[in-house]
């Protein structure tokens, strides 16, 4: 991996860190609970992908991102699921 | 027939990456009886994690993310020969960890002083047991920053690095579900 790849995926974490504290402030969590959980669940699923594969390196290691990449998945679905549970039931 | 095992694609070491398995599954667990536990009083939960500070959590995810990366330099930066230079983001990164550890102890500062303890809901029995056991983490990878920027061989650095990274990756999945979803 290059520096400047380096470089994007450090720009690209600070923006989604951002861009999670800024939904934070928002008032859609009282009109639109589901899309923004699922909004702020979908930026920690990039956040976490961008730190294995750039930061932990498994862009050279396929087999293992894969891996990890469908634990983390699973584990934001479950995370989601059990979010969304008070709210539609 | 090749010799080759997947196990060879494993960057850094085979220890650091069972490490870092152990904790995502041990921090992956916590979130989910934390959701599973938040079914039985949703307003509870909601209303004890307005008590908490936003603003400062996302400041630390922003912190973490940004030490993470001059962790990542480092090992770059030591590869190349640039030894100096390495030593020195390997300090900086150290830094944004007491940064991060000083924010997160003015926020449970600012709860003590408000009378919020452990059991004052059970919202926050997890958010002292998660956030609390993150810190730790915090607090072993600062010193082994600061270790390695002394005894700087790319392998210890590398394994540090990687247990930073876990720490950052920990705190990602752990800042939304905390502090966000409600």
């Amino acid at each position: 991996m290059s520096n400047r790849t380096l470089h994007i995926a450090w720009g690209t974490l600070v923006v989604l860190s951002l861009g999670a504290t800024l939904l934070s402030f928002a008032d859609i969590w009282a009109i639109w609970p589901i899309p923004a959980g699922m909004a702020v669940l979908a930026l920690a699923w990039l956040k976490a992908r961008i730190i294995l594969s750039q930061y932990l390196g498994l862009a050279a290691a396929p087999f293992w991102r894969r891996g990890f990449e469908f634990a983390l998945a699973a584990l934001c679905l479950l995370l989601l699921g059990l979010y969304l549970l008070p709210i539609i039931r | 027939m090749s010799g080759e095992s997947v196990l060879d694609e494993v960057p850094g070491d085979l220890m650091m990456w069972i490490l870092i398995i152990s904790e995502f599954l041990v921090f992956g667990a916590g979130l989910v009886a934390f959701l599973s536990v938040r079914l039985t009083d949703p307003v509870g939960f909601a209303q004890a994690q307005d008590m908490l500070d936003r603003t400062g959590a996302g400041i630390n995810t922003i912190v973490l993310v940004t030490s993470g990366f001059l962790a990542a330099l480092a090992h770059r930066l030591r590869l190349s020969g640039a030894r100096r230079k390495a030593r020195l983001a390997l300090v900086a990164a150290a830094m944004l960890g007491a940064v991060f550890l000083w924010i997160k102890g003015r926020e449970y500062a600012e709860k003590a002083a408000e009378g919020i303890g452990w059991d004052t809901h059970p919202f926050f029995n997890f958010y002292y047991m998660l956030t609390g056991l993150h810190a730790a983490h915090v607090v072993a990878g600062v010193l082994l920053l600061l270790l390695v920027a002394w005894r700087d061989a790319p392998e210890n650095i590398e394994d540090a690095s990687a247990f930073w990274h876990m720490v950052d990756l920990v705190w990602v999945l752990l800042f939304p579900v905390v502090y966000l979803l409600r």
